[in-house]
């Protein structure tokens, strides 16, 4: 089907807020991993921060980064997939002001009032500080966490919607007519569509779902009899979080599919097994989250063997389909590499090689004995941080144009592609030797993991700020040219 | 232990794909005159991925999801003796009763918490976890664990709950017989 592109009125240019995201991802970013190095300092006993405070930062740095990598993928996603449907700039940087907000409240319950319940808040975790925050920090944060999703949730509505206006149905922009061959694969939607269109899907209902339980939990501090069922409150916390983490790299990965193709004048193969892979993709995101409560044994078995098996099976698509494509769409494809294409092809790799340890941990035997260890962080910050942060920055190098290719860049992604590969290794070493996560003190049998993860933690810094600096080195630049560019 | 093959496999397959992205990569600034034959052996090359990985999902899981760590009323009882074991979760101590067992013995606990959500990690005494559970407010999970080898295993907390999580910890002792 072809689309012309379209634009909605607005007085702030697509562009100009495209990098005003880019830019605020970029400064969040950068002080979410200086959160991430001192902890990993603390715990290798190089610095000493207390545990009251190392808990703050935990909790911050948690939220923080779930918060921006979801406003990056926003970037990515919006950005491409203008080109298809009408959206509106508006709503997009409602998001953006929604988020700042958003942060404001949370810095300032970590900060200010001490809030120290991780980000995941854990009902009735927020009501029960022992003493160190109190029911009004309680409330800022998650207060922070609603108006973010409030951002959201617009912002995905407004997606949908333009979708909606172009194809007619979710299911028809997803390709899934294309999928079960009930359509021409010629027919099928852009790559951008299909992901945004999934994208839209699951976080529409994940938002709704993680809204009602931080209202729940927001009352609760108020009104502690009105308590609410715990079990209950863990699952729809993690099937929101679950959808919106994974959301994002849905989200990066349509940089990919954008970007790569221009570097190797070949075009993103949309057959009936790409389409096939979105809508198993989109299933499989929704309910393949009681793979985070396997050692909840009150949940039902049936429910926790699903959340096995379809762990397993979430791998396919992500390794024989995006994986693939990327490798034949590269191979010897007479690409010249630069800090851009170099970076998104990261972002690749750095998700299926992440889905080995993720699927690993998703297996009842295993996470009996890897659950809530180092091997958690191991494997989400595989594919999160060399993953959809790789994607995200190739995505930043590129829309910044030729003048953020070189200079410090090259140097940028050796640092954050070599730290990354020692920081990831450190955590799965560590969870496999049982080194608990979340731990502000740590046993001096634990410190070589620490020490090295937090070698690679201060080499990712590096190359991320090299990265991030050259790209707000040229931001003044990058915004004068024309929306189009690049 | 079974952690030291998990981590062992998950390094060789990644080391794996890492090697295929590494020479793609490599050889990415040739140009092949056509690129049909590749492609289509690529794609030939990924039917084959998938019936393997069909293949080796389906023995995993089956063979992974034979034994299972949740009991039920219709678990069957366990070859040997069985203790049952009433723990109770509350920020941030553990009380275990009784709390002294010998090898061979099967513990049954009966994981609860008071206040919030809680991990019950037993740590064996080379400090590597061999069974948990979660300890939440409202319910009871009960975990079965027949002890191997003598000595002092440790009881961490592994779900997050508030400013002294990790001093969390209780001991319990196990008699050789």
């Amino acid at each position: 089907m072809a689309v012309e592109a379209v634009a909605s009125p607005s007085r702030i240019a697509p562009r100009t807020a495209v990098l005003a995201y880019l830019a605020v991802v970029g400064v969040v970013l950068l002080l979410m991993m200086i959160f991430g190095l001192t902890m990993r300092l603390t715990q290798a006993q190089w610095i000493d921060v207390p545990p009251d405070l190392f808990y703050v930062i935990l909790t911050m740095h948690g939220a923080g980064m779930v918060g921006v990598a979801g406003i990056a993928g926003a970037a990515v996603m919006w950005h491409f997939v203008r080109r298809h449907v009408p959206v509106s700039t508006g709503v997009f940087v409602a998001n953006l002001v929604f988020f700042l907000i958003g942060a404001v409240l949370i810095l300032g319950s970590g900060f200010i009032g001490g809030f120290a319940a991780a980000w995941t808040f854990l009902f009735p975790l927020p009501a029960h500080s022992g003493g160190l925050w109190s029911i009004n920090a309680a409330a800022a944060y998650l207060l922070g966490l609603i108006v973010i999703g409030v951002g959201f949730l617009l912002f995905h509505l407004d997606v949908a919607r333009g979708i909606l206006s172009v194809y007619g149905s979710l299911g028809k922009a997803l390709g899934a007519p294309q999928a079960f061959g009930l359509a021409p694969e010629k027919e099928g939607p852009p790559p951008a569509v299909a992901a945004a269109t999934m994208v839209c899907i699951v976080n529409i209902l994940g938002i709704l779902l993680g809204a009602a339980v931080l209202v729940i939990s927001l009352v609760n501090l108020y009104v502690p009899s009105f308590a609410f069922n715990a079990l209950a409150a863990k699952n729809m916390i993690y099937f929101f979080g679950h959808v919106f983490i994974n959301a994002t790299i849905y989200m990066a990965v349509i940089a990919v599919y954008e970007i790569l193709p221009l570097y190797t004048h070949r075009a993103w193969k949309t057959n009936r097994a790409f389409y096939l892979a979105w809508v198993l993709s989109t299933v499989f995101v929704l309910i393949v989250y009681p793979h985070h409560l396997l050692m909840d044994f009150a949940m039902p078995t049936w429910a926790l063997v699903l959340g096995q098996i379809i762990s397993w099976l979430s791998g396919l698509p992500v390794l024989l389909v995006t994986a693939f494509g990327a490798l034949t769409n590269v191979y010897r494809s007479g690409l010249k590499w630069d800090t851009a294409s170099g970076l998104v092809f990261i972002g690749v790799a750095g998700w299926a090689i992440g889905v080995i340890p993720a699927i690993a941990d998703g297996t009842i035997a295993i996470n009996s004995v890897m659950h809530n260890t180092q091997w958690v962080p191991g494997h989400f910050h595989t594919y999160l941080l060399l993953g959809m942060m790789a994607m995200l920055l190739g995505f930043m190098t590129y829309i910044a144009g030729p003048r953020s290719l070189y200079g410090v860049a090259p140097t940028g992604l050796w640092l954050f592609l070599v730290g990354g590969a020692i920081f990831v290794l450190a955590f799965l070493s560590a969870g496999s030797s049982s080194v608990p996560r979340r731990y502000a003190v740590h046993l001096p049998a634990w410190l070589p993991y620490d020490r090295i993860g937090a070698i690679g933690a201060s080499l990712v810094v590096a190359g991320t700020l090299l990265l991030v600096g050259r790209f707000l080195a040229v931001l003044r630049k990058a915004a004068q040219e024309p929306d189009g560019a690049p | 232990m079974i952690q030291d093959t998990v981590w062992a496999v998950s390094i060789v397959l990644m080391g794996l794909l890492a090697i295929v992205f590494a020479w793609v990569a490599a050889g990415a600034d040739e140009t092949l005159a056509d690129y049909g034959p590749p492609i289509a052996a690529a794609y030939r090359l990924r039917t084959w991925l998938f019936a393997a990985a069909m293949i080796v999902l389906v023995a995993a899981n089956y063979r992974s999801l034979e034994a299972l760590p949740y009991v039920s009323r219709s678990s069957p009882p366990p070859a040997g003796p069985m203790q049952r074991v009433d723990v109770s979760a509350e920020q941030w101590a553990w009380t275990i009763t009784p709390s002294s067992f010998s090898v061979g013995q099967t513990a049954e606990f009966h994981v609860s918490s008071k206040d919030v959500n809680h991990g019950f990690a037993l740590y064996d005494p080379g400090m590597r976890i061999v069974a948990q559970t979660q300890a939440m407010p409202g319910y009871v999970n009960v975990l079965r664990y027949t002890f191997k080898e003598p000595g002092t295993y440790q009881v961490l907390c592994l779900e997050y709950c508030g400013v002294e999580h990790h001093d969390m910890k209780t001991e319990i002792n196990v008699a050789a017989h």
